[in-house]
């Protein structure tokens, strides 16, 4: 009779000690956020994907100076750039004086509205964390950094605090120098109309252009489905004029690769100059080493890219480059040339 | 007696017998024709022996050099018709028997053997370096049309298509 309730009891303390051990852990579960779960929260992608909204939806216009830095040298711009929802976007290129329509969130339109898909991409490969508050073009601006993996900067944004679009954009390379910035100097930016929300146009919302992938690798192309640099293939299409358009991008740069049959008639590139790299020859016309044309295989390349420079050279050299055949190599297919061209029965 | 007639060479070189000579002599004392005769042919004699002997042609002598290589002298040339007919006693020449003239170029008979190796090296070396160049060319040619890319519309493909923007086509502006 003593000893049962000293057992009733002691389970019941035991019961008691499990409850709210399990109350305790319960309670850090939901309050106390691991370190390594906080660093890798994307807490600057929501103000991104706002600003990329208010590129689209909001009127403004303003003076966009534009500057890439590259091995050789720079380059800069000065567009004047109108944006007018339901119409798009405007720029006006200073001092050429052309006037163009732009897509926000392609490289005309200084890439400031990138595609929700863009931005899945970019939140793949990089950490977008929130950074802070500070100014670009004497307003207000939330900063956002995008880093790598090894935690060194990729890009910072300057995002109009009134729900503006982005102010100053800027990509480094992997030694953390600056290689491309994009900034407004000057903005008019309309009032928010009360109680009208902006909506995403259709087209922000973005994906993939492989609807030909198919055909072309039945057709013998072969695509490298990624770059090095973590760009990934985005859109694959040939073009009625014969060539191939393969676009690949990180969620920040992007790279244009152009693909033609034939032998390049080198004679003809103006304003291009040559360059030898590991036994081959490739064509590149401007300082900073954005465009890039050279042949292999029976092809020529062509590369446009909006990406810094050694994320550029890197692309480049995993793309096909048949080196150029040695005096007998050529002598040889000389010969076998010779040989079936008299031969009967070749 | 008659003119001396053939017999005027054959006193003049001391052929004659004793007997002939004799008759041949007392014909010359009446008759002044014959003297004279036998006058011209011993002047022509007396001029052909004071005249030298002829010269070996030069390219007849390198020819005999020649058959002197390594390897002997060329065989004698068999002739398809027998050299020994003759008409009346007297061969008939054939068209084998006269040699035919030689119109070789001086500079290459007369040249010494060392420029004449270099010649032919010469030849050889040319021969192989149209022959390389030859490989050398045909294997560069690249039966791929040459083509020059449209940059401009490469570039403006690029500047106006937008990452991960979906399968719409992009549309482009002219470049200025």
């Amino acid at each position: 009779m003593i000893r049962l309730p000293a057992t009733i009891i002691l389970v019941a303390v035991m019961l008691l000690g499990l409850v709210t051990g399990g109350t305790a852990h319960a309670v850090r579960t939901s309050h106390a956020i691991p370190p390594d779960e906080a660093e890798n929260e994307d807490t600057g992608l929501h103000l991104l994907r706002e600003a990329a909204v208010a590129g689209r939806a909001r009127e403004y216009s303003g003076t966009q100076y534009v500057m890439v830095w590259g091995a050789s040298g720079s380059t800069s711009a000065v567009l004047e750039v109108h944006n007018v929802p339901g119409k798009g976007m405007t720029v006006r290129t200073e001092p050429s004086g052309s006037v163009q329509s732009a897509d926000p969130g392609t490289p005309a339109g200084g890439m400031s509205s990138p595609s929700e898909t863009m931005l899945e991409v970019l939140a793949r490969n990089y950490r977008v964390v929130a950074a802070g508050e500070g100014h670009a073009c004497g307003r207000p601006a939330r900063l956002v950094n995008v880093l790598r993996g090894d935690g060194t900067v990729a890009a910072r944004y300057w995002i109009d605090k009134a729900a503006g679009p982005v102010l100053r954009r800027e990509l480094m390379d992997a030694r953390g120098r600056v290689v491309n910035v994009g900034a407004f100097v000057d903005l008019a930016l309309d009032p928010v109309i009360k109680g009208v929300v902006p909506t995403v146009p259709p087209s922000a919302t973005g994906g993939l252009d492989l609807v030909e992938m198919p055909r072309l690798l039945a057709a013998g192309w072969r695509i490298p489905r990624a770059l090095p640099g973590r760009l990934e293939l985005f859109a694959a299409r040939s073009a009625p004029a014969g060539y191939l358009y393969l676009g690949y991008s990180d969620g920040l740069s992007v790279v244009s690769v152009f693909v033609q049959p034939g032998v390049l008639d080198e004679d003809h590139l103006q304003g291009w100059h040559a360059e030898w790299r590991s036994g081959h020859t490739i064509w590149i016309r401007g300082p900073v080493g954005q465009e890039m044309i050279w042949a292999s295989g029976g092809h020529v390349y062509t590369v446009f890219a909006d990406a810094p420079a050694d994320m550029v050279d890197t692309a480049v050299a995993a793309l096909p480059h048949e080196h150029v055949p040695d005096l007998w190599t050529r002598l040889g297919r000389g010969a076998s040339r010779l040989l079936s061209w008299v031969n009967p029965f070749g | 007696m008659s003119h001396l007639g053939e017999r005027v060479s054959a006193l003049v070189d001391g052929e004659l017998n004793h007997h002939e000579r004799d008759r041949a002599l007392s014909h010359l004392a009446f008759c002044a024709d014959c003297r004279a005769e036998v006058d011209a042919v011993r002047a022509l004699k007396s001029r052909l022996r004071s005249l030298d002997g002829p010269a070996m042609p030069t390219d007849l002598t390198m020819s005999l050099l020649r058959m002197a290589e390594p390897g002997g002298p060329l065989p004698p040339r068999e002739r398809p018709f027998p050299a020994s007919r003759t008409f009346g006693g007297a061969p008939i020449p054939s068209m084998y028997s006269v040699a035919p003239p030689d119109n070789r170029p001086r500079s290459r008979v007369q040249g010494p053997r060392r420029p004449r190796r270099a010649g032919y090296v010469a030849v050889g070396v040319a021969s192989a370096a149209v022959a390389i160049g030859t490989l050398f060319v045909v294997g560069g040619a690249d039966s791929n049309p040459r083509v020059v890319p449209p940059v401009d519309m490469f570039a403006n493909q690029h500047r106006n298509t937008a990452p991960y923007g979906g399968s719409a086509t992009p549309t482009f502006s002219p470049t200025p």
